[in-house]
């Protein structure tokens, strides 16, 4: 050192200040990289329906009450406490006090967290009027799908830290709606900001919430930066920085992880698995999902109006085969719609039985005797429920071959699949869901409910069955579970019948993280929260 | 390699010249590397035709329960396939045999597309000349500037995805090439003095752009066309690996290599099979266009 001359060594240190003054604060501020799959569709929950865009936005904003971490209970979350009244249709939420606001560069909150933007968070999807309604995207398709429109009767701010909400009936999984991600509660102030300059859709790509971590920077396919938010309400979290690099590959997400480039990762092949849990330095978390994987009929096109059809194909697809090539070991054949682990699951139900010769007799009966050409979509991404669509796709084609049917197999750019698909434009096509409050509600009428069968909505076979209809709302207006049971298992008996779905598998859920990430908890919903999260120096 | 060029160029020691054939023959023969080439075309050749009688199973057929066998060579491999099977339980020498007949296919028929359609506006713009010229080879200067893949790619777009639609993207993106080359042979071509003794004696527009000009341009051409399967199985590939070309279950070499992408470290087979195989009939390719640019093109000829 002493042999350099001042300049080159202010050079030098100049050269040195920036990742100096780097690796001095990672020695005491601990990063935790998340090596994530995709990029968010935006930040504003309300309009999102993929695990992708809940995991960035579940960081960032907080709702009315909140699932215990790991669990399906729902606790207090913006709401401290809460009263129901006796015929279950009034809501009466007692707001926590001193929550305070996210800030960037655009905004500094004058405010803490009030009623308003509760008010808020539910005219902005709810009321046409509300100027915000169509920023973005008008389509608040989980609010919709959960026919909230039809069961608000009114949301009333009693005063400050108070909020009434009265339904138009009693609805059983109303507490935990509220707690699922299209619930975030964003920032009145910075709203009215927005709007007042002209920038309203600011709201949705630079946002600001109560949540644990406050948003960085953005990189769309490259990276999302989150800092610790210091003033959280529940305390500040274990971790300073939070880093999502995006990696869409699952190959290379796994040489990242075993590189420790990043320390958790979603959604592993399952090929890599046996190596994952014999690398030193790795641990694999594991637990039944509560999702399922489908391939749905659009019942609104030729030829599987014809209930005959749709049962003939399910009976021709070789189920067990598409579990041992592409799940491997991380998946159980689904019969019913909704997942085992799910309370109501009907066990009694029986699974289609592999028959190429009555799925052929049948076809026949329906008039299709020579077979008929169909296309069948599959998405181009790795799904939780689904590790690859489209090599189960290319199964399928050969085993729909076998009985005359001709496949042709087609993908989109993920957003635009769903998109498509929502409309109503496919024949037969993939598709999938992770539950997400725990209650059999949400598998059923969001994905086979009527009002998610109208074009743009959720249930992707358009499939809008009176009987299923009649049964899965009168369950929902009732709270004893015994008697919600009996109706579900019905229902699920009627779905098998009409054959909507040839359902594929409930996947596990397969969390690779390094050794040095404690108490990480696997959310039953799929979700990825770092809250919590610590990292072992 | 001087040894065989004396043999072969013997004949002419006896007074007649040699039959064309037998001079380019000559020629063609010495360079060791496009002999190499053309044994491994004809083979490739002999697959695609054969493909019936030589792939042991059906290209599509599917069998979980041995999904991912390794090549027989290696242990867990069974002879009864002998490449091994790809993640759905296909035999990949039989895919990799069918997969031949869809390559050359795609190179012969995006090479007489592009051969077929880009002479006759290289004809056009060589022998009008004025305006037609200028305005045929300013759109082909443009599709020059554009990335070659990226402008298949966006054809592709268009036209939707499949192996027909890739084919037609690709030969449009080759085409340039052709129309310049015709262009800038027909122009020479046209001062010489057969043409003119052609003309002089009466002979139509199209006799002389199509019995006279054309056949002396067609060594150049041969050469491009020979190079160009090569470029065109190339791109073919990388649209089908990029989703683009053939479609499922069509056994497709690029397709094949980009199903298989997510098994680089764990089954090599099948991604390092199908790679194998795009490389050495490109390659091969590659070769026989540089022989048969030796042996025709009149300016390297010794």
């Amino acid at each position: 050192m002493t042999a350099i001359t001042s300049k080159t060594k202010i050079a030098l240190l100049c050269t040195l200040a920036i990742p100096a003054a780097f690796s001095v604060s990672n020695a005491a501020a601990k990063t935790l990289v998340f090596c994530s799959e995709g990029s968010p569709e935006n930040f504003y929950p309300g309009i999102n329906t993929t695990g992708t865009s809940f995991d960035v936005n579940s960081q960032i904003y907080s709702r009315i009450v909140e699932f215990e971490r790991g669990g399906t209970k729902v606790g207090p979350g913006l709401a401290e406490r809460w009263t129901i009244s006796k015929d279950g249709k009034e809501y009466t939420f007692f707001l926590r006090k001193g929550v305070k606001w996210h800030s960037n560069k655009n905004f500094k909150p004058t405010r803490d967290f009030n009623a308003d933007d509760i008010m808020f968070a539910f005219d902005r999807q709810w009321k046409e009027s509300n100027p915000y309604f169509k920023v973005t995207s008008p389509n608040h398709s989980y609010f919709n799908d959960m026919g909230m429109p039809d069961l608000l009767k009114s949301v009333e701010k009693v005063d400050d830290y108070t909020v009434k909400i009265t339904l138009k009936s009693q609805a059983a999984p109303f507490l935990a709606n509220l707690a699922m991600e299209y619930a975030g509660v964003q920032s009145k102030e910075y709203a009215d900001a927005m709007l007042k300059a002209g920038t309203p859709e600011k709201l949705d790509q630079e946002p600001v919430g109560t949540g644990a971590f406050m948003l960085v920077q953005y990189q769309k396919d490259a990276i999302i930066r989150f800092k610790a938010f210091p003033e959280y309400y529940a305390g500040k979290a274990k971790i300073d920085d939070l880093i999502f690099a995006i990696t869409p590959d699952a190959s290379v997400r796994w040489a990242k992880l075993q590189k420790g480039e990043c320390h958790v990762m979603p959604y592993p092949t399952p090929a890599d698995l046996d190596t994952m849990r014999k690398t030193p330095g790795i641990k694999v978390m594991e637990q039944p999902g509560l999702n399922i994987g489908f391939l749905a009929y659009n019942v609104t096109k030729k030829p599987f109006d014809d209930v005959r059809v749709r049962r003939a194909v399910s009976m021709a697809i070789n189920k067990k085969s598409i579990i041992d090539a592409v799940y491997l070991s991380t998946g159980i054949a689904a019969k019913n719609p909704i997942p085992p682990t799910q309370w109501s699951y009907n066990n009694a139900t029986k699974d289609d039985v592999y028959d190429p010769e009555g799925a052929k007799k049948l076809l026949a009966a329906a008039g299709f005797a020579n077979g008929f050409k169909t296309d069948m979509w599959a998405m181009p991404v790795q799904r939780p429920y689904n590790p690859n669509a489209r090599r189960i796709a290319e199964l399928m084609q050969a085993d729909l071959a076998k009985v005359g049917v001709t496949v042709e197999i087609k993908s989109f750019e993920w957003g635009e699949y769903r998109k498509r698909m929502q409309n109503g434009e496919h024949q037969t096509g993939m598709m999938g869901w992770t539950g997400d409050n725990g209650d059999p509600d949400n598998f059923l009428t969001t994905q086979l409910g009527c009002d998610a069968a109208k074009p743009g909505g959720g249930n992707v076979t358009k499939w809008c069955y009176k009987p299923f209809e009649d049964l899965i709302k009168k369950a929902v207006a009732i709270t004893d579970q015994a008697e919600r049971t009996k109706l579900y298992e019905k229902a699920q008996t009627i779905f098998k019948d009409q054959a909507p779905w040839f359902s594929i598998a409930h996947a596990v859920q397969l969390t690779p993280m390094r050794t040095e990430v404690i108490d990480f908890k696997q959310s039953p919903f799929g979700r990825h929260t770092f809250y919590g999260v610590d990292i072992k120096e | 390699m001087t040894d065989t060029m004396n043999d072969t160029v013997v004949p002419t020691i006896h007074g007649s010249p040699p039959h064309p054939l037998r001079e380019f023959w000559g020629y063609f023969s010495g360079n060791h590397g496009a002999v190499a080439g053309l044994a491994i075309i004809v083979f490739v050749l002999l697959m695609a035709i054969l493909a019936d009688v030589l792939a042991p199973y059906a290209p599509d057929m599917t069998n979980t329960s041995v999904a991912l066998t390794p090549p027989f060579w290696q242990e867990g491999g069974s002879t009864s396939y002998l490449l091994g099977t790809d993640a759905i339980g296909r035999d990949i020498l039989s895919r990799l045999i069918y997969g031949s007949r869809l390559s050359l296919a795609i190179g012969i028929v995006v090479v007489a597309l592009s051969v077929i359609s880009g002479v006759v506006l290289g004809l056009i713009a060589g022998y009008f000349r004025g305006i037609l010229e200028i305005f045929i080879m300013r759109v082909m200067d443009i599709m020059l500037t554009i990335p070659s893949l990226l402008l298949a790619i966006v054809i592709v777009a268009i036209l939707g995805p499949g192996l027909m639609n890739a084919m037609i993207a690709v030969a449009l993106v080759v085409l340039p090439h052709y129309v310049r080359i015709t262009r800038a042979t027909v122009i020479s071509e046209m001062s010489k003095d057969y043409v003119t003794a052609a003309i002089v004696s009466g002979a139509g527009k199209l006799r002389i752009m199509f019995s006279e000009v054309l056949p002396n341009c067609t060594p150049l051409l041969i050469v491009q066309a020979s190079l160009g399967i090569s470029a065109a199985i190339l791109d073919a590939a990388a649209l089908g690996f990029l989703g683009l070309g053939a479609q499922p279950p069509s056994p497709e070499w690029g397709t094949m290599l980009a199903d298989s992408r997510e098994f680089v470290l764990r089954a090599w087979w099948v991604v390092t099979l199908p790679g194998l195989m795009i490389l050495t009939t490109v390659l091969a390719f590659n070769l026989l266009g540089d022989g048969l640019r030796d042996a025709l093109d009149p300016k390297l000829k010794r």
